[in-house]
């Protein structure tokens, strides 16, 4: 999908702005909630958002794609588990050794701020040149070309990784294992 | 291009990724933990797609691609290991595996 | 020539080898054969030598024989050599034969003892150091000797190593001959800064460019390790305790042998006191003063072995004053002839030992010349020796001994007085033991104790010896008449030419003299302990407690060191090593303690420290890029 550029870089900023805030909102909702079914509904949100994203920056096979396999399927099978939990899956909030939070939340902030200050100040110039590209970039036929060609290896290791992912799967979540040990 | 310059997409990345891990280090439930991690691989993901637009190739692209099947395999094998937590009445609390307390 | 004097060297060393290894496969009568045929073959060996050496003309008697370059270094080069020449064929002879007699009677007085092989080993190994340091061809090897003579001294005092006192009294001798070698090892140091060499030719021809305050100090040096080893003033306490050892022990290392090596050395070292005459001036007064001190306290010691040790420091003194005066040839007569009748008394006392059940005390003895004649008329010929009656050894040697002090002046005048006194003291200390001993009516202990020998092995090996010493005391000492017959001055002449030689006069003076004083001294002894016709004094503290010596060096340097010693392992040793020891332990705990603390166990501690390093990271790689 082609967003049409003559609508100029007003609409285009405005759609940044609310998916950019969507987007982190989702994000500190998810990590906020202590009911475990708001915080995956709000990843859920989360993940809709990048989708718009994803959109503005012309890939729109890999929009598709979370949507479908991300949003779709993945999400789908947190709100299972989450449903088969019921009420063991309430999640409070950290305890633990106190000075662990502070530290974690000094950690992470210092790394924000790093990330920002490198992307802005000093990127000196290289981050702003954009490439010009052409109305197939991100299509699914080009996707599909470089799979194939250029990405071949990737691409095959992945679907490998998928496969013994699904094997565990299976595995861990079956029956027939030793009746359950209570701890 | 119109709109954002990436500079302000790879900025809502960076936020993305710490808040993730933020999520990851600060709550004691192991499925809050798994949807942190689950943010932390989104905001890589757009860095890659906003690298990708700069560049004006797709291999940022294939790469989110595979990031992201990737994150479907971790969260089925990290599902398993809570139900199976689960069904064996552990307490699904990540303070509570302690066992390798030096 | 030269072969035979290696073979004399290596003799004994190689039995002493050979008994250690063979262990417990020897007998301990086959390890006392060995022993004592080695020192055989020694003997023979020196023979031999000597033979040699008298077919050449007297000027060309010095030979040198270098096995190898033991010690190389820059422009010092020490080899291991030997030297024949007279004076150490007159010393091998006498070390090797009478060492022979020595280590044969140990056959008979050691047999039944359990640990007879290591005595034969440690005997072959003392005959071996003596003939190195009197063979040594230079200061090096002489010291060497030296050494190792100490060492086998303490091994051997101490040879009944389950009695503390002999324990003790081992150490007490070693530690005092140590202080003789440092003193002898800074001389050398001077002589190595000065000459560059050890060797005897060069360090001996080059005295005149030592100067005064090195020729001082060198001599200082030698003779502080010539009074140690030979139990002079003011290092003599050692040797009465050193008695503890085995009879024949005391005969060989303390009598015949190793306290005569500080002589040797003055006589051998001769070049260098003669360019520090004031230090051989105070030798020859330390020999004086120790012979009047050794006879006077020998006239209350009861043990008759005492007796006997305070005798042979006396002698030694003798031997000191004669060599400090410059009569080097009249000192080593008189060592010989001491060997020989020194030897004897031991060996007889050893008899008398061993009849009476290892009883040493005279005051329970008597009347033993009824019990054992034989000894008896052995011990009276060493007696008789010894305070220098004629016609026996010790009148020619003593009297050639003293005569020339007359020569030197005043100083040597007044040690003259002091030697004639000494002789008085001679005769009345040895008669007393003889009389306490032999005369009388046997005691009650002599008559429940005795128990007479057998004529076996034993019995031969302890008679026999005696017997060949008996007539060498008797007639060693016609070998050297006065200034008639000089056979030993002339052989001695090109090594240590003498100073001082007396006139006619001074000698039938000296003679007669001393005469008359030795048989004044054995007719008091008669008079109080044979006869008892009259009451021995009252015996003063001063002697009895030897003057007091041991008390002032226990004071002087035995209490401030164990003082140290303490104070240093109370207030050094514990708090600081101890303390700093256990700190060290403590404080690694601690930090493993606190280190423990990081595994909390918890994935998301792992998970911040990851979070955590990345952040330091990236500022790390953004300051740097």
């Amino acid at each position: 999908m082609i967003l049409a550029a003559d609508a100029g870089n007003v609409l285009v900023w405005v759609v940044w702005v609310v998916a950019a805030c969507a987007c982190l909102g989702s994000g500190i909702a998810v990590i906020s909630f202590s009911n475990p079914f708001f915080s995956a509904l709000s990843l859920i949100g989360n993940l809709a958002s990048l989708a718009v994203l994803y959109l503005l920056l012309s890939a729109e096979f890999v929009a598709a794609a979370q949507v479908l396999v991300y949003a779709g399927a993945v999400m789908v099978m947190f709100l299972f588990v989450i449903a088969y939990l019921g009420g063991r899956a309430d999640a409070p909030w950290a305890g633990g050794p106190s000075w662990q939070a502070f530290a974690a939340g000094a950690a992470s902030g210092a790394l924000l701020v790093e990330v920002l200050v490198v992307i802005s100040l000093k990127s000196s110039g290289r981050l702003t040149h954009e490439a010009n590209i052409d109305s197939s970039f991100g299509s699914p036929a080009r996707i599909g070309r470089l799979f194939l060609t250029d990405h071949l290896l990737a691409f095959e290791i992945t679907s490998i990784v998928l496969l013994v992912a699904a094997v565990g799967g299976v595995i861990l979540g079956s029956h027939s294992r030793n009746p359950s040990v209570d701890r | 291009m119109n709109g954002p310059n990436v500079v302000w997409y790879l900025a809502v990345a960076t936020f993305l990724f710490c808040t993730g891990a933020l999520g990851v280090l600060i709550r004691r439930s192991p499925l809050i933990v798994l949807l942190s991690l689950e943010i932390m691989l989104n905001g890589a993901n757009l860095a890659l797609i906003a690298f990708a637009r700069q560049q004006g190739h797709e291999d940022g692209q294939i790469f989110a691609l595979a990031v992201m099947a990737v994150a479907a395999s971790e969260v089925v094998v990290g599902l398993g290991l809570i139900v199976a937590m689960a069904r064996r009445r552990l307490d699904l609390d990540v303070d509570k595996l302690r066992t390798l307390r030096g | 020539m030269i072969p035979a004097a290696w073979i004399c060297l290596f003799a004994p060393l190689g039995a002493a080898i050979a008994i250690t290894l063979a262990g417990n496969r020897l007998s301990r009568r086959a390890a006392g054969y060995l022993a004592t045929t080695s020192v055989l073959v020694s003997f023979v060996a020196a023979v031999v030598s000597f033979a040699f050496l008298l077919g050449d003309p007297p000027d060309n008697r010095e030979q040198y024989s270098t096995l190898w370059h033991w010690l190389t270094a820059g422009p010092y080069q020490f080899d291991l050599r030997i030297l024949v020449d007279p004076l150490s064929t007159f010393m091998m002879l006498i070390v090797a034969g009478v060492g022979f007699l020595i280590v044969w009677y140990s056959i008979g007085y050691m047999d039944g003892d359990d640990e007879e092989r290591r005595y034969f080993a440690y005997m072959a190994l003392f005959v071996f150091s003596m003939l190195l340091l009197v063979q040594g061809g230079n200061l090096l090897m002489l010291l060497a000797g030296w050494g190792l003579v100490g060492l086998s001294s303490y091994l051997l005092i101490g040879f009944w190593h389950e009695r503390p006192t002999a324990i003790a009294a081992a150490k007490k001798a070693f530690v005092m001959n140590a202080i003789g070698d440092a003193t002898m090892a800074l001389a050398l140091f001077i002589l190595i800064q000065r000459d560059g060499t050890l060797n005897f030719e060069v360090v001996f021809s080059r005295t005149g460019s030592l100067g005064t305050w090195a020729a001082n100090l060198v001599a200082l040096g030698l003779l502080g390790g010539a009074v140690a080893k030979s139990a002079q003033l003011p290092l003599q306490t050692w040797l009465p305790d050193a008695m503890e050892g085995p009879t024949p022990v005391s005969a060989l290392i303390h009598a015949a042998t190793m306290v005569t090596a500080g002589v040797y050395l003055i006589v051998r070292t001769n070049a260098l006191f003669e360019a520090a005459p004031h230090v051989q001036e105070l030798a020859a007064g330390l020999g004086a003063a120790t012979l009047l001190m050794a006879g006077l306290i020998a006239l209350v010691q009861t043990d008759i072995k005492r007796v006997i040790a305070y005798s042979t420091m006396s002698q030694i003194g003798y031997m000191f004053l004669a060599a400090g005066l410059g009569a080097y040839a009249d000192a080593m007569f008189h060592l010989m002839t001491h060997a020989f009748f020194k030897a004897l008394l031991f060996m007889a006392a050893g008899i008398v030992i061993h009849a009476l059940a290892d009883e040493q005390d005279l005051r329970k003895m008597g009347g033993l010349r009824q019990y054992l004649p034989k000894t008896y008329w052995a011990f009276l010929v060493g007696a008789l020796a010894l305070t220098g009656i004629p016609p026996l050894s010790g009148f020619f040697s003593k009297d050639a001994l003293l005569a020339p002090a007359l020569a030197h002046g005043w100083y040597g005048q007044l040690l003259w007085v002091a030697g004639m006194v000494g002789v008085f003291l001679t005769g009345l200390y040895t008669f007393r033991m003889l009389f306490l001993a032999f005369w009388g009516e046997p005691s009650p202990f002599v008559q429940e104790h005795f128990h007479a020998l057998k004529r076996d092995v034993v019995g031969v090996s302890l008679a026999v010896p005696v017997g060949v010493l008996t007539v060498l005391a008797a007639f060693a000492g016609w070998i050297q008449v006065y200034n008639f017959w000089t056979p030993i001055s002339n052989w001695l002449d090109p090594v240590a030419p003498p100073l001082v030689t007396a006139s006619g006069l001074q000698e039938a003076a000296t003679s007669v003299i001393a005469v008359a004083l030795a048989l004044t001294g054995i007719g008091v002894a008669w008079w109080i302990y044979a006869a008892r016709r009259g009451e021995a004094p009252r015996t003063l503290p001063l002697l009895q407690h030897k003057f007091y010596f041991d008390e002032l060096y226990d004071a002087l340097f035995y209490r401030p060191a164990v003082f140290l010693a303490t104070g240093l392992y109370r207030w050094v040793e514990r708090p600081l090593v101890f303390g700093s020891l256990r700190e060290l332990a403590a404080a690694v705990r601690e930090l493993g303690f606190e280190t423990r603390s990081i595994q909390t166990g918890l994935v998301r501690t792992y998970v911040l420290a990851i979070a955590a390093s990345l952040a330091v990271i990236t500022i790390v790689f953004v300051v740097v890029r």
